[in-house]
């Protein structure tokens, strides 16, 4: 029998309901209204570090010489081989790499006549998108520094990590075996390791303490008063990280646009926050099972309807009946 | 009611064809390379993913976008058993195959993807689960899936071909059979509920990429304009495989089953499309379906090919069963095309970066999609899948009982409800 | 004899009998790690103290210095040391039993003490020319107590056990061979053809550089590995170029413009100068000379003129510039970009994608034709169904 209008639209109905009234319950559970909160609180090891307390970076672009120390302490440091690969004799990596944590790139105007160093690493952020996309924690925020290093037990190299970096930091090795992610981890590691090793090598052997290390309100407070100091010198007087993807831990400062030297535009809702949608749609799996609840009610009905058929079918024509 | 009736093995036709050998032998190049990646990593030797472009033809293209052309299973199984639309019964079974062997196969390439695969089995232990990560949602709704209700689902042509072939085991079989009708509704929510959430999940993945998605791509809706596709491309693939097997194997067509499928197509594709343009105009985007460049063109690609079909699908001219051919083959392309924008072609990672499968990438990913069709064929042959008429039935049993003599597939007393 | 008890003396024992102390011998040690890092056995990856215990136990070699169509600056670069006494030192690490211009001898003394050394160690002395060996004529316009360089070479050459040919000029002709070459001067393995034959280039090289080969062969019994010109490789594998202390400026395009410009007085690249730095084979970027730092062409703000490259030295005017990037190791770009490029278009696998997509495409459209050339719908089937149940 041919589905009439009138059917479709009752069984419609009857199929919405449900679902309409599990979203409304659900949205107007009070929790509703904390749900980027409780994300966030949910599971101790993905709970957004206080930014009071967070260690970060401060870097700036004007007191840059690209002497690219830097490079070279954090190869030590973090016990890296320098990545020869261009030539086989010079340490030149082009990007952030499976060999690179760090990394000073030049920019140049197009006729040549000005020019900025960027120093590229994990920017360390408040509310990461890569620990949000890593399936089971294989990337996370340390509970005190808030820095966010890479958990190899957990990590299933599935790179969903690189997809949702905006600043383009997670590397992997493509190359071997059993390759890892590897980042910046404002070295975590070196400094367990050896605790006369107070700061990351790369602040360490700074010549011009281009790029300094402190706690995140420190750092933000000397940002800005290098930027109150000295009005016009900075890009738009802003601190880049302050609010940017939720806010960074690695603060930038520069003269020419933040673009420019590789930090892109991505506003200041975090990355994670783009989500939020789907949260809602999950929480306390009320949706997916007032619908599971609805479907076998409507499959149940139908199908011993269908099994009814089916033995009549058989009672007629002698073949046995499929399910 | 329906011409078609019931599932009926295509028979007299050898399983061993130049096609199954051809299939056999690209699988057999896809196997060594895929051994070769286990051993050398996953760089440039092997594919042409790198940092910017961390996702390449096999996230992308084997799981994303095959497995939404293989979800007939859940799309026209809700037709058929929520919304009880009893014409649809006879398809089911292919349906459910090609589902089947889309998301197995799909499974199997991602295990070869990543790259430290000997960690996945934390996905069993929900304690370790990141719940906000879109990723997990699929890792475990993809694998309880796959692994239950559609497993579950496609048993039953195992079963009577139990019964049918090996007497011994027929006790057993159907025992089985009888539980499964027990159990079968709640079998069949999950296998309704779980593709759902999944598919609209790994919409939900490109949502992380930001702006690095073109704007056209890019919504928080993403989700579910994704699992809309799944559903339509998987009305185009039944369709397909049913064209198919009357141009291969000479089979009848169900004028009335067909023409509910186009009908349900064409719907689909209607409410799909109108959500997404007002989803482009309430983000405020409109003017770049056509001031984006490369972007806009490929949006019209998109748009034509799916809405262009849908339209012919419609119209007395989509009767003719080789414009339905097209159409459905174009919608498919469209669709395909759709899902695999947000992740590579409407994806700018990063200036000056783009990504180019490498050979023995394409050919690996080649040879997955070949598993899945010789898979198709050798069960098409050996079970009762492909829907056809009561009187098809006979004239196979009255072949198979010349081939194979004892056999009975007729004359089956009553079973007691 | 006495002369063989010198000459079997070790070298520990002769540096002991002429008053050095053990630091002295350290220090030397210690240049002569520096000297050669790399490619000589005796020094690679060996401290000073275990390079003086090596060479302290050898036995000193004979060394016979002939002396052919030469300004004696090899031998005067040996000497321009100021602490210790090189020559001294090296005096009592070899046993230099014949050198013209060092001994007291001369005249017949000379002629005997020669003929002697090339006697008592024929077939285990280390032979060391310096000058080119005219050919022209029957090679008279050099002559050695009446003999023709020629001859002499061969004579005492064939009883040598190798020869280190010091200079350009030993080497490969040098200045004597500058266009026209009216005396037809040709370096030792033009001559010589059945010796191992170590060329040390240069006008003059770098003191050190004998020295390392001369202890290699004595220490180690063996001359160091050598390149297709017969040049040592660890003196001469790399152009002064690579490891020029000017080569920033180069990289950041600073030139020195004139003699005596600001630009020359901030000691910028002089390359535009005629510096022949990229194309020249030594190690004077460095190990300067004289023992003092900076205290070579480059470094007194003169272009170098590839001294030791044949092609280059005495025929390529001063102040013409060369190819910059003739054997040079030049490093990429020495800063990332913001945006390096990443990704690359395979050939091979733009086609397997254009075979896969046509193979689809051909077959779909094959099956659509057939469906069509069936001319069925499924219009009429329908119509006709409806009316049923």
């Amino acid at each position: 029998m041919a589905l009439t209008r009138r059917e479709a639209l009752k069984n419609l109905a009857k199929g919405t309901l449900p679902v309409l009234a599990a979203g409304c319950v659900s949205a107007a559970l009070p929790q509703f209204a904390h749900a980027e909160e409780e994300r966030l609180e949910a599971n101790p090891k993905y709970r957004k570090t206080d930014p009071a307390n967070a260690l970060g970076l401060l870097y700036d672009a004007t007191r840059c010489v690209g002497c690219k120390s830097c490079m070279v302490a954090c190869s030590q440091y973090n016990e890296l081989k320098p990545d020869t690969r261009q030539d086989g004799i010079h340490q030149a990596p082009p990007a952030l790499n499976y060999y690179t944590k760090n990394i000073i790139k030049l920019w140049r105007s197009e006729d040549g006549s000005d020019h900025s160093y960027f120093k590229q690493q994990c920017m360390h952020c408040i509310d990461p998108g890569c620990m949000n996309a890593c399936m089971f924690g294989g990337l996370r925020k340390d509970e005190e520094t808030g820095v966010v290093w890479w958990y190899g037990a957990k990590c299933v190299g599935c790179r969903y990590c690189e997809i949702a970096c905006p600043f383009h930091v997670p590397a992997f090795q493509w190359d071997g075996f059993n390759p890892k992610i590897v980042k910046c981890e404002l070295c975590r590691t070196p400094m367990q390791k050896d605790p006369t090793k107070k700061q990351p090598g790369c602040t360490k052997v700074c010549p011009t303490n281009a790029v300094i290390y402190g706690k995140r309100p420190d750092l933000l407070k000397e940002a800005k008063k290098r930027i109150a100091e000295n009005p016009g010198k900075y890009y738009q007087s802003k601190v880049y990280g302050e609010h940017d993807a939720g806010g960074t831990q690695v603060l930038y400062l520069s003269r020419v646009p933040f673009d420019k030297i590789g930090l892109p535009d991505v506003g200041e809702d975090s990355i994670p926050s783009g989500l939020k949608y789907s949260h809602i749609a999950y929480k306390w799996l009320a949706l997916p099972i007032a619908l599971y609840v609805g479907m076998v009610a409507f499959a149940g009905k139908n199908f011993s309807e269908h099994s009814h058929h089916l033995v009549e079918d058989q009672k007629e024509t002698g073949l046995r009946a499929q399910l | 009611m329906t011409r078609w009736q019931r599932s009926v093995p295509v028979y007299g036709v050898p399983v061993f064809t130049r096609g199954f050998w051809g299939l056999a032998a690209l699988i057999a190049i896809g196997l060594v390379l895929t051994a070769y990646r286990e051993v050398v990593g996953l760089g440039v030797t092997v594919s042409g993913m790198s940092d910017p472009f961390a996702w390449g033809l096999w996230k992308t293209f084997n799981v994303m976008v095959l497995t939404g052309l293989g979800s007939g299973g859940f799309a026209v199984g809700i037709a058929a058993w929520i919304f009880n639309n009893k014409k649809l019964h006879s398809v089911m079974r292919v349906a459910l195959l090609t589902s089947a062997l889309a998301y197995w196969t799909g499974l199997i390439m991602l295990g070869v993807d990543v790259g430290r695969p000997w960690n996945f089995y934390w996905v069993i232990m929900p304690w370790q689960w990141n719940v906000n990560s879109p990723l997990l949602e699929i890792a475990v709704c993809m694998s309880l899936y796959a692994s239950v209700p559609l497993l579950l689902e496609n048993l039953p042509p195992l079963f009577e071909y139990v019964i049918y072939e090996f007497p011994k085991w027929r006790g057993l079989a159907e025992t089985c059979e009888k539980l499964m009708k027990k159990v079968y509704p709640f079998i069949i929510g999950l296998a309704y509920v779980l593709p759902m959430m999944h598919q609209s999940s790994l919409g939900a993945l490109m949502v992380l990429g930001g702006s690095r998605v073109n704007t056209l791509w890019q919504t928080p809706c993403l989700p579910l304009i994704y699992v809309w596709a799944a559903a339509f491309l998987g009305y185009n693939c039944v369709t397909l495989c049913l064209l198919l097997a009357k141009l291969a194997w000479k089979r009848d067509l169900d004028p009335v089953v067909m023409a509910e499928l186009n009908k349900i197509t064409v719907y689909l594709i209607y409410a799909w499309t109108a959500f997404r343009f007002a989803d482009i105009l309430l983000r405020g985007k409109i003017l770049h379906i056509f001031t984006d460049g490369y972007f806009s063109i490929l949006f019209w690609v998109e748009t034509v090919l799916i809405l262009g079909s849908a339209y012919v699908l419609s119209t007395e001219k989509g009767k003719k069963l080789s414009t339905m051919f097209n159409a459905h083959l174009l919608c498919a392309v469209g669709g395909m095309i759709y899902r695999f924008s947000p992740t590579t072609l409407a994806f700018s990672a990063k200036a000056n970066s783009f990504y180019f499968p490498a050979m023995a990438e394409i050919i690996v990913c080649l040879a997955f999609v070949g598993v899945a069709g010789l898979g198709y064929l050798v069960a098409v042959k050996k079970l009762a899948i492909l829907p056809g008429t009561n009187a098809d039935w006979m004239k196979m049993a009255q072949y198979e009982e010349k081939v194979k003599p004892g056999i009975q597939l007729t004359g089956y007393a009553p079973v007691e409800h | 004899m006495a002369k063989d008890a010198i000459a079997q003396e070790s070298i520990a024992q002769s540096l002991k009998n002429a008053g050095y102390s053990r630091r002295d011998f350290l220090q030397l040690c210690t240049t002569l790690v520096a000297t050669a890092p790399m490619g000589l056995a005796l020094t690679e990856k060996a401290t000073p103290a275990e390079v003086a215990k090596a060479v302290g136990k050898a036995k000193k070699p004979s060394v016979v210095w002939l002396h052919f169509q030469d300004c004696t600056g090899c031998s005067e670069t040996l000497l321009r040391t100021s602490k210790p006494d090189l020559a001294d030192l090296i005096i009592n690490l070899i046993s230099l039993d014949y050198h013209e211009t060092l001994m007291v001898a001369c005249g017949q003394q000379a002629e005997d003490a020669l003929n002697s050394a090339v006697k008592e160690n024929a077939g285990k002395f280390v032979l060391v020319v310096e000058g080119s060996i005219p050919r022209k004529d029957q090679g008279v316009f050099m002559k050695l107590g009446g003999k023709p360089a020629i001859d002499v070479l061969k004579d005492i050459g064939s009883k040598a056990a190798a020869i280190i040919a010091i200079g350009s000029c030993a080497s490969w002709g040098g200045v004597p061979s500058a266009d026209p070459n009216p005396t037809d001067a040709v370096g030792v393995d033009s001559i010589i053809t059945n010796k191992p034959i170590v060329n040390i280039p240069g006008c003059p090289p770098n003191p050190y550089t004998l020295l390392g080969v001369v202890l290699e062969f004595a220490v180690m019994g063996k001359l160091p590995a050598c390149d297709d010109l017969k040049r040592p490789k660890f003196a001469y594998d790399r152009v002064i170029h690579d490891h020029c202390p000017r080569r920033a400026h180069f990289d950041a395009g600073r030139f020195a413009e004139t003699f005596g410009s600001p630009s020359h007085r901030q000691g910028w690249c002089l390359f535009k100068l005629g510096c022949k730095g990229p194309v020249t084979h030594a190690g004077c970027s460095t190990r300067h000379f004289n023992e003092i730092p900076d205290c070579w062409p480059i470094g007194n703000g003169s272009p170098c003129f590839g001294c030791t490259e044949k092609s280059i030295a005495f025929r390529v005017p001063l102040f013409d510039r060369v190819d910059a990037h003739g054997f040079t190791a030049t490093p990429p770009d020495t800063y990332a970009p913001i945006n390096s490029s990443m990704g690359k278009f395979g050939a091979g696998a733009a086609l397997l994608v254009g075979l896969a997509g046509g193979a689809i495409g051909g077959a779909s459209w094959a099956a659509s034709q057939k469906l069509a050339s069936s001319e069925e719908t499924i219009a009429e089937e329908a119509t006709k169904n409806a009316g049923g149940k």
